[in-house]
């Protein structure tokens, strides 16, 4: 009876078996698209399909009354305006983003060009140490060291007294988030563009050397401008990587949902915010109150839809240089 | 005949001993470019300040709570530090997580990277599969970890954790958990089988064609043996991300100080059962949770990072042996 | 035999071992627990000693989760007790019994170098509502500047409780941190010479924090006990509706039996006290 199965599969057989198998991979990521977007349905349509994501009053207030709803809630307890926590995420985001790709760019043309072979060596394994490092410890330092140093040493009770009927300044908030975040994303974009700069061939930048280039203008006019698609990829790949980034940021951003004010000059940098995956680790305990649980399931929605968002503006970003050349 | 001596003939000094051309030295750069050189320098000094003080920082509160003792106590809830025991069954936890996460990953990604690369059709599909992946390296951990939850407490799934006397489903354990996992992994272990199967020149599949060989026996026979290192690097960078992941272990996983097995089968008992990891030990007992055991938490802090730096010592080593091939 | 029969046949063998195990298993009932980590220590010495004391008739699992997830998986059948710190509010899900179990305390704590000796009901009140911003403003205060604010998220029991005793039901200002777990709320007081926070009785005396006294009351297991101090909340053991068979024992163990007191006072507050 088994001696039919030893018989070797055909090639349509084998294609067909194998994409089963690989839909089903797909099947199961569209169905947690699906089963989160429809999860976030009620709170969606109790807000009007956008209104949830601007401001109004405390979002903190608002999520503790959905908790005391119970299991049968009415439609106002649904009431949700979640900016600040989007304002929190874009900003932690973006600046950190930013700059671990200025620093990681530099990090990188340092380790593969100008770093002596000891100063390499020591280096790179220290790249895939930060790299390896869970969250958790990031937070714990970031707590146990980065937010008493701010708050005790760099938020002068004057500022403090400055804003003191508005908000709190006690050490954790916009600084420590960014500079955590910024440590735990840099050595994975480090990583990537190493990699990159060192499978451009050589023969380019001697080329350009030989047109009479220094080692600078060499690797930043050829080796960086090759490495482009790298460079969008680490980007993407930080940026997914800090927007999904809870369990760190819940304990130094500041817990608090509180849109800081830019008009507020440098205090700016020390007031509290509170990101959209921190919230929603915080919140799920919570999760069996139906209000709540749909607020969750909208934030990560939004998350979902905007790594979908990364991915495509990845895509995008590289097109231009695939028309150069590049392999991308 | 007289033997002449000749003078050696003279031999240029290798590349790294001749003196820097004049254009290469500094004092020859424009200043935008003196400047772009140290921030270069700076960026590197700065980068193993930090890894320094990191390392340091661990190290030092880890070794210092750290005793043999505590990797084979089991752990218990206690108020006082000294009554919670030790991390045998966190440790315990990780692994079997790790094992179950990467042994779903694994066949479904490597399966799917090859379907990819070397069949590939409907078009569409592929495209789909290819985004569907990509959106699941860019999902956040703990959007995984509800989708879990939602999906894992309906009644079919019940045989994957229990069903209690109150006829709920737990929803909750090593199975739910390691389902997940396998999700986060799947992305890097594909992404490496991918780039394995796409740097084999396309002569080798040729030549097996060309002796009479099926596709999926070529697959099979050549190209899949040839991608192993791939797929350990790929399996290894996924391991370091579930080894590392907080969210899913604090959803997913019953919230069990130690292994608690779910019916009297040996092996399939523990994995329908509960326990916890090293990443939710310390998160319950550091600061971030209840913090009455902060000594054991960096203990364990530390025993986690040794985990993840031997991973990354495994596939630093994988890429090399590939390397030298 | 061929690979694929092996394979068959090991797969044949476990299915028959995991059918067959749950029929030999034995008679003992399995009582599942989850819910609020505040009283998880308690309920494990408690099971522990209950197991001693009846053996081979019970076995347990403890789990945590917080004091929601154990309400809501009892609600919904998904474990037999859930452990709850707070009361039971009108929003519950219906059919749940609570049955008490065991008292904690909570303080008002400060830095240690802001030993501030007594708050009334008043002051307490002018805090938390952030009509008081400033220590100078708050008499026995040593620290200077703002007064930083650290509470719970929602998620907690505790806030409401806070409000209820210690704070005339006047509501925590906005201004107030949120911070996710009580380990979070200790170290933010630890380290911020401005901080005030509320936390279980038990972080008063590790000494990284003070515990203040509230209405001359000073906030201790002693006070709590004697009904002095008011800040007092009830641990729960919650169950669908009434506790039946195993469950109904345990829990009427811990609430009668004198064994089951001693262990309760020695980490918490005993119910008759």
């Amino acid at each position: 009876m088994f001696a039919r199965r030893r018989e070797p599969w055909t090639d349509r057989q084998a294609s067909w078996r194998l994409g089963a198998v690989a839909s089903l991979v797909l099947l199961t990521i569209v169905l947690m698209v699906g089963f989160v977007a429809v999860r976030a349905w009620p709170t969606l349509q109790a807000n009007g399909w956008v209104s949830w994501l601007g401001s109004g009053g405390s979002v903190d207030r608002q999520l503790g009354d959905m908790i005391k709803t119970g299991q049968d809630p009415p439609t106002a307890a649904y009431h949700l305006r979640a900016w600040p926590l989007i304002y929190g995420t874009i900003l932690t985001t973006a600046v950190s983003v930013l700059v671990g790709l200025a620093f990681s760019l530099f990090s990188a043309i340092f380790i593969v060009e100008f770093a002596p072979a000891r100063v390499r060596a020591v280096v790179v394994p220290a790249v895939r140490l930060l790299a390896a490092v869970p969250s958790v410890i990031y937070g714990l330092i970031g707590i146990l060291v980065l937010a008493p140093f701010v708050g005790n040493h760099l938020i002068s009770p004057g500022r403090k007294d400055s804003v003191q009927n508005v908000v709190q300044l006690d050490g954790t908030g916009v600084l420590v988030a960014i500079v955590v975040l910024t440590v735990m994303i840099t050595p994975i974009m480090i990583a990537i563009v190493v990699d990159a700069l060192r499978a451009i061939p050589p023969a380019w930048t001697e080329g350009a050397s030989a047109l009479g280039a220094n080692r600078w203008e060499a690797i930043w006019t050829v080796s960086v401008r090759a490495a482009r698609p790298a460079i969008v990829a680490a980007a993407v790949l930080a940026c997914a990587r800090a927007l999904g980034e809870a369990v760190a940021l819940s304990m130094v951003s500041g817990s608090r949902g509180f849109s800081p004010n830019p008009v507020d000059g440098i205090t700016y940098i020390f007031e509290p915010i509170r990101p959209l995956a921190a919230s929603m680790v915080e919140n799920v305990d919570a999760i069996n109150a139906p209000a709540v649980k749909s607020s969750i399931y909208a934030f990560a929605l939004l998350l979902l839809l905007s790594s979908l968002v990364l991915s495509i503006g990845g895509y995008v970003a590289k097109l231009p240089m695939r028309r150069q050349g590049l392999r991308v | 005949m007289a033997a002449t001596i000749e003078a050696p003939a003279p031999v240029a000094p290798a590349p790294h001993q001749r003196p820097a051309p004049r254009g290469d030295r500094l004092s020859s750069w424009k200043w935008s470019h003196r400047l772009a050189f140290l921030t270069c320098w700076a960026c590197g000094i700065a980068l193993c300040a930090v890894t320094l003080a990191i390392v340091v920082y661990m190290g030092v509160r880890g070794i210092q709570y750290l005793n043999p003792e505590l990797l084979f106590t089991r752990p218990t809830p206690g108020l006082q530090q000294h009554t919670t025991g030790g991390i045998l069954d966190p440790i315990m936890g990780t692994v079997i997580l790790t094992i179950i996460g990467i042994a779903i990953a694994v066949p479904l990604a490597v399966t799917s990277a090859v379907w990819l690369v070397e069949y590939g059709k409907p078009a569409p599909l592929a495209r789909a599969v290819e985004s569907g992946i990509e959106v699941v390296a860019g999902t956040p951990d703990i959007v995984i970890a509800i989708f879990g939850l939602a999906i894992f407490q309906l009644p079919i799934l019940a045989p994957l954790s229990f069903t209690a006397s109150g006829g709920g489903v737990f929803g909750r354990s090593f199975l739910a958990a390691g389902a997940m996992m396998s999700l986060i992994a799947l992305p890097m272990v594909f992404g490496a089988t991918r780039e394995g199967l796409m740097s084999i020149p396309t002569h080798v599949r040729e030549a097996s064609w060309a002796l009479g060989k099926t596709r999926i026996c070529t697959i099979r026979t050549i190209l899949l043996p040839q991608v192993r290192a791939n797929v350990a690097t790929g399996a290894a960078l996924g391991m370091g991300r579930i080894v590392g992941d907080t969210a899913v272990v604090v959803v997913l996983l019953g919230a069990t100080l130690q292994l608690e097995p779910q019916g009297d089968v040996p092996i399939l008992g523990n994995l329908r059962g509960t326990g916890s990891t090293l990443t939710s030990y310390v998160y319950g007992a550091s600061p971030a949770g209840e913090g009455n055991a902060p000594q054991k938490a960096y203990a364990a802090a530390f025993v986690l990072l040794l985990i993840v730096l031997t991973l990354n010592f495994a596939v630093d080593y994988l890429g090399r042996r590939k390397e030298t091939r | 035999m061929t690979r694929s029969r092996r394979l068959i046949a090991a797969l044949a063998a476990l299915g028959v071992l995991a059918v067959a195990a749950p029929a030999g298993a034995s008679a003992a009932s399995t009582i599942t627990i989850s819910g609020a980590t505040g009283s998880a220590p308690l309920v494990a010495l408690l099971a522990k000693k209950y197991v001693k004391l009846k053996p081979g008739k019970v076995k347990f699992k403890l789990a945590q989760g917080g004091g929601e997830v154990g309400i809501q998986d009892a609600a919904a059948g998904r474990v037999t007790i859930g452990n709850a710190a707070r009361d039971p509010r009108a929003s519950d899900p219906a059919g749940l019994v609570f049955y008490p179990i065991a008292k904690d305390f909570f303080c008002f704590d400060t830095h240690p170098s802001n030993p501030l000796p007594n708050l009334t009901l008043a002051q307490a009140q002018a805090i938390w509502t952030g009509q008081v911003r400033n220590w100078e403003d708050v008499p026995g205060a040593t620290a200077t500047g703002t007064i930083d604010l650290i509470g719970r998220t929602a998620a907690s029991s505790l806030p409401p409780l806070v409000q209820q005793l210690l704070l005339g039901n006047k509501t925590i200002s906005d201004l107030a941190a949120l911070k996710p777990s009580d380990g979070l709320v200790e170290q933010s007081v630890a380290s911020d010479k401005n901080a005030i926070g509320f936390n279980s009785g038990y972080y008063a005396s590790q000494k990284d924090v003070h515990a203040v006294s509230f209405n001359g009351v000073a906030c201790n297991l002693q006070n709590a006990k004697s009904g002095q101090y008011p800040g007092v909340r009830n641990y729960y053991e919650v169950t669908r509706g009434k506790a039946q068979g195993a469950a109904s024992a345990f829990i009427h163990w811990i609430q009668k039996s004198p064994v089951a007191r001693k262990i309760i006072a020695s980490i918490a507050i005993p119910l008759d006290s």
